[in-house]
């Protein structure tokens, strides 16, 4: 399995207005463009950073208990807090799914391997933490069930998607998404307004 | 009866329509953390470290839910790699309420660092901030924290300081 299945397979079972919080490491715009193909719209949060991506997916599942939130987290993020599974395992937000695009290595910075080569299990460190439901895909089938189940139960999962390194599809520079951290947290929000009938960010606070 | 600190916040934040609370307990907020957690008009949600909080706080906002970190002044060490890169890559506010711990005359020398780094912190990562000392102006402050934090959707930092709570 490779990023491009683990995408293919995901976007396969996810519903229109379901949230995605994504951090695409290198090569990024590739990846954003071909996630966007995959699941057009506005519900994707991309432009955060290593390290809190599941932490501010658990945010958002909080603030938003009525949609359906999927974390697209990797095994060199989530390493560097893991105890935020630890929070979700006491706090156990039911619309909350994370998926770990664990491909064993730093592959944005020329593939070192991450502590997932070796000994480490991030489904069973999640499983032993306390998360209700986790498990480990290893192929294209088993990862669109495994969270499609995870995605409509009603309960806090996470499931680990094993996949080869590789580099992006290759699309010309006009395929290409242009994104921006900010714009594309605007974009969000506006949209996250639209849809919910909410106000994010005023133009002005007159409270 | 005069108003507990915990209660002063909580009319604060409320004020702000500012409903989760997250935070990694010390014991100069402990009134903060335990009436947050036992009042039900609040949510209370405890963290592992920070930074953690940190986003967690940022997702809450972006989804539409004001959101308050609540620490020790010594958790903005922690948090820096979090804050620095919601504020100045995304534009999302984290409200934060911090502990004033290690101020001069403080015994405990260990807490001196906590002191001594947390204004330089905050003016690094450009996150406006205020001391304040007295119960009077707890509840202002706090919705004002709120406020600030939504209108520039930049961090901002509100710290309580002796004789406000503890500390040496």
């Amino acid at each position: 399995m490779n990023r491009e299945d683990v995408f293919r397979a995901v976007a396969g079972v996810l519903h229109p207005d379901d949230i995605t919080v994504a951090w695409f490491g290198g090569e990024r715009n590739q990846w954003k463009t071909l996630w966007h193909e995959l699941h057009p719209g506005e519900a994707t949060m991309s432009s955060l950073f290593m390290g809190g991506l599941t932490a501010f997916a658990f945010g958002l599942a909080v603030a938003l208990p009525n949609r359906r939130v999927l974390a697209m987290d990797s095994d060199g993020s989530l390493l560097l807090g893991v105890g935020i599974l630890c929070t979700l395992a006491n706090e156990r937000p039911p619309n909350l799914t994370v998926l770990v695009l664990d491909n064993e290595c730093y592959e944005g910075t020329g593939r070192q391997p991450t502590h997932t080569s070796g000994h480490v299990d991030l489904a069973r460190l999640a499983d032993g933490a306390g998360i209700p439901r986790t498990a480990t895909a290893r192929d294209p089938q088993a990862l669109a069930a495994t969270t499609a189940e995870m995605l409509e139960d009603g309960e806090l999962g996470l499931v680990v998607a094993k996949f080869e390194p590789g580099p992006p599809p290759a699309y010309p520079p006009d395929r290409l998404v242009p994104w921006d951290d900010r714009e594309g947290k605007y974009r969000f929000i506006r949209y996250l307004e639209h849809t919910e009938k909410i106000s994010i960010k005023p133009i002005y606070v007159d409270e | 009866m005069e108003p507990h600190l915990g209660s002063l916040v909580l009319e604060g934040l409320g004020k702000a329509k500012t409903h989760v609370v997250v935070g990694l307990p010390d014991g100069l907020l402990r009134d903060v953390y335990e009436r947050a957690a036992s009042d039900a008009r609040f949510r209370y949600i405890g963290v592992t470290n920070e930074g953690e909080g940190a986003s967690i706080v940022a997702g809450c906002w972006t989804g539409g839910q004001r959101a308050v970190l609540v620490m020790e002044n010594s958790g903005i060490r922690v948090a820096c790699e979090h804050l620095a890169r919601l504020a100045h890559n995304n534009e999302i506010p984290v409200p934060m309420i911090l502990s004033l711990r290690g101020d001069l005359g403080t015994r405990a020398f260990r807490a001196h660092g906590h002191a001594q780094s947390m204004e330089p912190l905050l003016q690094a990562m450009r996150i406006p901030y205020k001391i304040i000392t007295r119960k009077d102006d707890v509840v202002d402050s706090v919705a004002g924290l709120i406020y600030h934090a939504i209108s520039s959707q930049h961090h901002a930092a509100l710290v309580f300081a002796p004789p406000l709570i503890g500390g040496a």
